[in-house]
């Protein structure tokens, strides 16, 4: 299976072309040459995906080389390949097969053409390298490196300092994140001796149920999942991240990067089995996550900002499945949410390319007969998201939904309340940009017009994923038979060995799970209608800014969480880092001004030592001969 | 059986080594301190043989005599190597005979580069 | 073997093919024999072979050395673009034909078995190297620093001989691994006085080769008066040669009497380093600099030899190799910045990024590896050795190695913050393809030997 190598390097081949040749290869050769290797990747993908299956599910190790080895740690360059990350590989190389395309239409007259590609090839480079590691050190380099990414194309039109402070604030929390992830590999390596997950997993497996060690284990890979997948306290830098380009919010910001998180937990299932205490830890955060990113969605104005409320929302929901030890929904989920969510952001790109770079929804209106393809998959992702059927988003909401309602009752109507909310904000902000009347200026009614075929084709094959990705894992109540699931069901078959109980939960029965449907169809399609009421009957549009009232004002200002982590950690963390800095200059300066004079001192007499003449040098042989004849004979 | 050797038996040496000493250091002081000092212009010169000292000791000398007397260095003292193999050149066989082939091409091999070089042309 | 009767003949081929009337065929005809060396050198691998009646003992090991020796003199006649630069008073022909004899001296001092052997490696390699140093006749500090070196390597010899005398005195052979037998049959503090004298002034001889304090006065006076050519030349080779000798002597037959010398080696440890890396930095040549800085990585590399665990040698070998590959790199930039600009000093080197922004990133990493920041092969030589260090037990001495490493980062930082953030109006300098070509591959091997020590360490 050497061609496994093929995938993540296929890429970075694209990267290094695009990235050395930059401003040298024409535009029509970058785009082609960029989408080339993900496209191949794709095709390696699914040419692994039949030989994995055809060779009995067994998972495949592949070893490149020995890359660090210090004492009795090994620590491998090797892949693993199994079900996890065939399926991640599918996601990852083709949604960003379709994204790098729908690239070549929407960044076509930027001047940074090529750089754009470099960095998209390079950050899927780095994400195939993290979901295909074979061992904790591996992920964390793809770990680290799609940060980097993350960072590079956030603040890619870099001449504005705005979107350079949100790329640096995403680097930043990222950071936070990231340092709890480290800890947790250092505490692996200092508990199990080893970072592959083979053996990780298999010494892991044999320890108790709530082991201080596993349990601080999971916290700290947690950070580093909330700083990854945008999770409260870490999730600001997610709305901001927006700066970037279109194409940028799909691939990284809603499909894959900050899937990553989810990625690790079901990784280390093992580990978050043995753990109950860390599960409810993530359930609350996911679920908290979930209604503070629906609710600051419901009065966003700008419609990438909306998306991103909804990203952050939707991690929630899969966080929320994750701590329910729902994985294998909350794996579909965020399948599902790859198609749907790529989908409106790639909609929401092909309306702002259509609108002359605008995003604010307030001003735009009546689009649909002027966009006819992108709104007829927008309304598809739309319905989607929300959880109507048989679209893609009901199938997976409503599996983990089930699994929360088993776990709790109370969790589970607060997430019905989420999927309220989602779905009215989705519509909300559908009829605001594609019914009513056209509200922009005379210019930009001028300019609108469809995107071209290279942005359009990738839009149609998301709405068709979307549309019928939730047959996939259809429940037996409505007469499926969870293909998915089964696929992924030998994941957890060691963790089930390692903590049994966990795992034996009764099932619905089909009249219990007919009824929790029914009830979050139900309410979506309530909140959907109100949405049509307010926005398409009443024909209101959102007030300008500085004129909301009272709780809407708190939530349009997002809780002034911002102003918050702004006035807490930032100023006094500016406070003590001043204070530290005169402190330092003066010590500092004494200790290395101190020590270079001394040295200077020490050279300036040393150096005369060298004056030439050759007898002195050879006296100074003779002294040092005699000085070591005499020590070794008559002193020692 | 081998020979013990004491220290002792080193005295002899020495008492020899401490006459030989003995015996030029106690001359020497002894000539320097009885003898009569009596210095001139004359006799402080390097030669007295009549014909007045002109010029520099150390005046440069082509380059050439010590080429050819590093070169007859060279040559002579492989002759060294031939007499042991002339006496052995029996027993050492064949074998011996094309080693000292070769030793003796190498030879000529430096001594055609000598020639080529121009070194022993004397213009 | 078959490396030294082929370094042999190819030497006097160079020397005939002076006389064709075309110089040009020189340099690639060299550079083809020291290739075909290079594989020869690996032809025994894996295979141990006694020759010339037990004299020369060659095995995986002693291969690597030689091929580390091979590989850096290929570079360093590869830079030097057949001396077309040097006028007509050069002696190419000459030039190559003494730098392949030097080779077999080399090789014999890193394959000898016999003591003999390590004195005629020695004689060959010093020798040569004499001449080398004195090769520009016309240039006083050449002539100065050719017999400089003469004068204090003759006496260093006589030393060494002097030791190789008492120790087949003191134990009737000169043979190592017979010295070492016999050696081993007595307590360390129970051999004969003779003995001891004999391997002091033995490692006295050697120490003086690879320039280690208080033997290492002549290195900044030769190294500065050599053409800068030969100044690579020799401070890759015969310090690479030197380390490998003194590694045989010291593990293949005076292992037993580590007690013994180890204090003495220590202090010597120190006080390379220290007189290495202190007076560095008030140099303003980067010429001498770079002298000075041999002398510390004599330094670090002694090191590892005093230590001398299991890993010494893997550690020696991977030191030698990257200290060479960035010293042959930090060599050939400046002989180009020198050739432009009539001078060795730091200013030379000002403003040199903005037009020759290779030029400077070559110089970058070899500053880099020298200074032993990570990623650069200097760094993974750097960490092998003090891990030697430590596992010896002596935290001292790696004390000393990292402040002493630490000085070290100002004087080679020195150049580079000229390169990159002073004004200068140093030209565009023309670099021939093939040049351009070597300093690719030595800053290449540089970075990837940084990243992957395995490749070189798994050899031995």
């Amino acid at each position: 299976m050497s061609f496994l190598v093929l995938i993540p390097l296929l890429p970075l081949l694209g990267f290094l072309i695009n990235g050395i040749g930059f401003r040298r290869i024409p535009k029509n050769l970058v785009g082609i040459i960029g989408s080339a290797g993900p496209v191949a990747a794709f095709a390696l993908s699914v040419y692994a995906f039949i030989s994995f299956q055809a060779q009995g599910s067994a998972p495949i190790h592949v070893h490149l080389f020995d890359w660090i080895t210090v004492g009795t740690l090994n620590i491998p360059f090797a892949f693993q390949i199994d079900q996890l990350s065939l399926l991640m590989l599918l996601i990852i190389t083709g949604v960003g097969s379709l994204i790098h395309i729908y690239s070549v239409g929407y960044m076509h007259h930027d001047e940074g053409f090529g750089k754009f590609f470099a960095f998209l090839n390079l950050f899927l480079f780095f994400m195939l390298l993290l979901v295909m590691g074979s061992n904790f050190v591996i992920m964390f380099i793809g770990w680290e490196g799609v940060g980097l990414c993350s960072y590079l194309l956030i603040g890619f039109w870099n001449k504005n300092t705005n979107y350079n402070n949100a790329a640096r604030k995403a680097f930043i929390m990222n950071r936070i994140g990231d340092l709890g992830y480290l800890l947790g590999i250092f505490l692996i390596i200092q508990q199990f001796g080893a970072v592959e997950y083979a053996v990780v997993f298999e010494k892991a497996a044999t320890m108790a149920v709530d082991s201080p060690a596993i349990v601080a284990i999971t916290m700290l890979l947690f950070v580093g999942a909330m700083g990854k997948s945008a999770q409260i306290p870490l999730y600001t830098w997610l709305p901001d991240a927006m700066a970037g380009p279109t194409p940028v919010s799909a691939l990284i910001h809603a499909a894959t990067m900050v899937t990553a998180g989810i990625y690790m937990v079901i990784r280390s299932n093992v580990f978050y089995s043995l753990a109950p205490d860390t599960l409810d830890l993530i359930a609350i955060v996911g679920l908290a996550t979930a209604l503070l990113g629906a609710s600051i969605g419901l009065f966003q104005n700008d419609i990438k900002k909306v998306l991103a409320y909804s990203t952050v929302s939707q991690l929630g929901y899969m966080f929320l499945g994750l701590g329910v030890m729902a994985y294998s929904p909350s794996f579909f989920h965020v399948m599902t949410h790859a198609f749907f969510k790529a989908l409106l952001f790639l909609g929401a790109g092909s309306v702002i390319h259509a609108m002359s770079d605008e995003q604010d929804i307030r001003k735009m209106g009546g689009l649909r007969h002027k966009l006819p393809v992108t709104f007829a998959t927008f309304v598809v992702a739309t319905i989607a998201i929300s959880g109507i059927p048989p679209f893609s988003g009901f199938f997976s909401k409503d599996d983990i939904l089930a699994n929360v309602y088993q776990h709790s009752k109370i969790m589970w109507g607060l997430g019905v309340l989420g999927s309220v909310m989602t779905s009215f904000y989705m519509f909300r902000l559908l009829f605001l940009t594609f019914f009513g009347t056209f509200r922009g200026t005379k210019q930009q009614e001028h300019h609108l017009h469809e995107s071209p075929l290279s942005m359009t084709l990738p839009l149609v094959v998301l709405a068709v994923l979307s549309a019928v990705g939730g047959f996939l894992n259809v429940p037996e109540a409505l007469f499926g038979s969870m293909k998915l699931s089964g696929f992924m069901a030998p994941l957890y078959e060691l963790a089930a060995k390692a903590n049994p109980v966990a795992f034996a939960h009764q099932h619905l029965s089909h009249t219990q799970e007919y009824v929790l449907m029914g009830v979050s169809v139900g309410a979506a399609l309530l909140a959907a209608l109100g949405a049509y009421v307010v926005f398409v009957v009443k024909k209101s549009v959102p007030a300008a800014d500085g004129q909301e009232t009272g709780l809407q004002k708190l939530v349009y200002n997002k809780y002034y969480v911002d102003e918050a982590y702004d006035a807490i950690f930032v100023k006094s963390m500016r406070t003590a880092s001043d204070l530290a800095y005169s402190f330092g200059e003066f010590m500092i300066d004494l200790v290395v001004n101190g020590t270079g004079k001394v040295v200077k001192n020490a050279a300036a007499k040393l150096r005369l030592l060298q004056n030439g003449a050759t007898s002195f040098y050879v006296f100074m042989m003779v002294l040092g001969i005699t000085v070591i004849m005499l020590w070794n004979f008559w002193i020692k | 059986m081998e020979k013990m050797h004491l220290p002792s038996d080193f005295l002899p040496i020495f008492i020899q080594l401490g006459l030989a000493l003995g015996f030029i250091i106690t001359t020497m002081l002894v000539t320097h301190s009885i003898g009569p000092k009596r210095n001139s212009k004359l006799k402080d010169e390097a030669f007295e043989c009549g014909i007045p000292a002109e010029g520099d000791a150390r005046t440069p000398i082509s380059v050439k005599y010590f080429l050819i007397a590093i070169l007859f260095v060279l040559f002579d003292v492989e002759v060294i190597f031939m007499y042991p193999w002339a006496v052995n050149f029996k027993s050492l066989g064949w074998a011996g005979f094309v080693e000292m082939l070769l030793f003796m091409g190498l030879l000529l091999a430096g001594f055609y580069y000598v020639i080529r070089k121009g070194v022993l042309k004397w213009e | 073997m078959l490396p030294i009767v082929l370094l042999s003949v190819f030497g006097i081929v160079v020397l005939f093919l002076g006389f064709s009337k075309s110089k040009n065929i020189l340099l690639p005809a060299t550079l083809l024999f020291l290739l075909v060396t290079l594989i020869a050198n690996f032809v025994d691998w894996n295979h141990q072979y006694l020759y010339f009646n037990d004299m020369l003992w060659g095995n995986n090991a002693s291969m690597v050395f030689s091929g580390i020796v091979l590989l850096s003199a290929f570079f360093v006649v590869a830079l030097t673009r057949g001396f077309e630069q040097e006028g007509e008073a050069a002696q190419p022909a000459e030039y190559y034909g003494i730098m392949l004899f030097s080779l077999v001296g080399a090789i014999m001092m890193i394959s000898y078995e016999n003591l003999i052997i390590l004195f005629v490696g020695v004689e060959i390699l010093s020798v040569s190297i004499y001449i080398l140093t004195g090769s520009d006749k016309r240039n006083l500090r050449s002539n100065e620093a050719a017999l400089k070196y003469f004068l204090m390597g003759a006496f260093a010899t006589g030393i060494m001989l002097f030791g190789m005398a008492l120790m087949y005195g003191a134990t009737g052979s000169f043979v190592i691994s017979d010295i070492s037998e016999i050696i081993g049959t007595r307590a360390w503090n129970e051999q004969s006085q003779l003995l001891y004298a004999g391997l002091l002034m033995l490692l006295v001889g050697l120490l003086f080769k690879v320039s280690a304090a208080p033997f290492h006065f002549w290195t900044p006076d030769v190294y500065d008066g050599a053409p800068t050519i030969f100044t690579a030349y020799m401070s890759t080779i015969v310090k690479t040669a030197g380390f490998a000798a003194l590694y045989r002597l010291l593990a293949g037959s005076l292992a037993s009497l580590q007690d013994y010398w180890f204090a003495t080696l220590a202090t010597i440890t120190v006080l390379t380093l220290l007189a290495g890396n202190v007076t560095a930095v008030y140099q303003t040549s980067f010429k001498r600099m770079l002298a000075y800085s041999s002398i510390s990585h004599a330094g670090y590399l002694l090191i590892a030899l005093t230590s001398l665990t299991a890993k010494s040698q893997s550690s020696i070998l991977f030191y030698s190799l990257a200290y060479s590959l960035s010293t042959v790199s930090a060599f050939g930039v400046l002989i180009l910045v020198s050739q432009q600009q009539a001078s060795n000093n730091y200013d030379a080197f000002n403003g040199l990024a903005k037009k020759n922004p290779f030029l400077a990133f070559v110089l970058a990493v070899s500053m880099l590896s020298l200074a032993g920041i990570p990623l650069t092969a200097g760094f993974m030589g750097k960490l092998f050795v003090f891990t030697d260090a430590a596992q010896k037990g002596t935290i001292w001495l790696l004390v000393v190695a990292i402040l002493a490493s630490a000085i070290g980062i100002y004087y080679y930082f020195r150049v580079l913050i000229a390169a990159y953030f002073k004004e200068g109006d140093l030209a565009t300098i023309r670099i021939a393809p093939f040049y351009k070509v070597v300093l690719i591959i030595v800053t290449t091997l540089t970075i990837v030997l940084g990243l992957f020590p395995d490749l070189v360490l798994q050899l031995v």
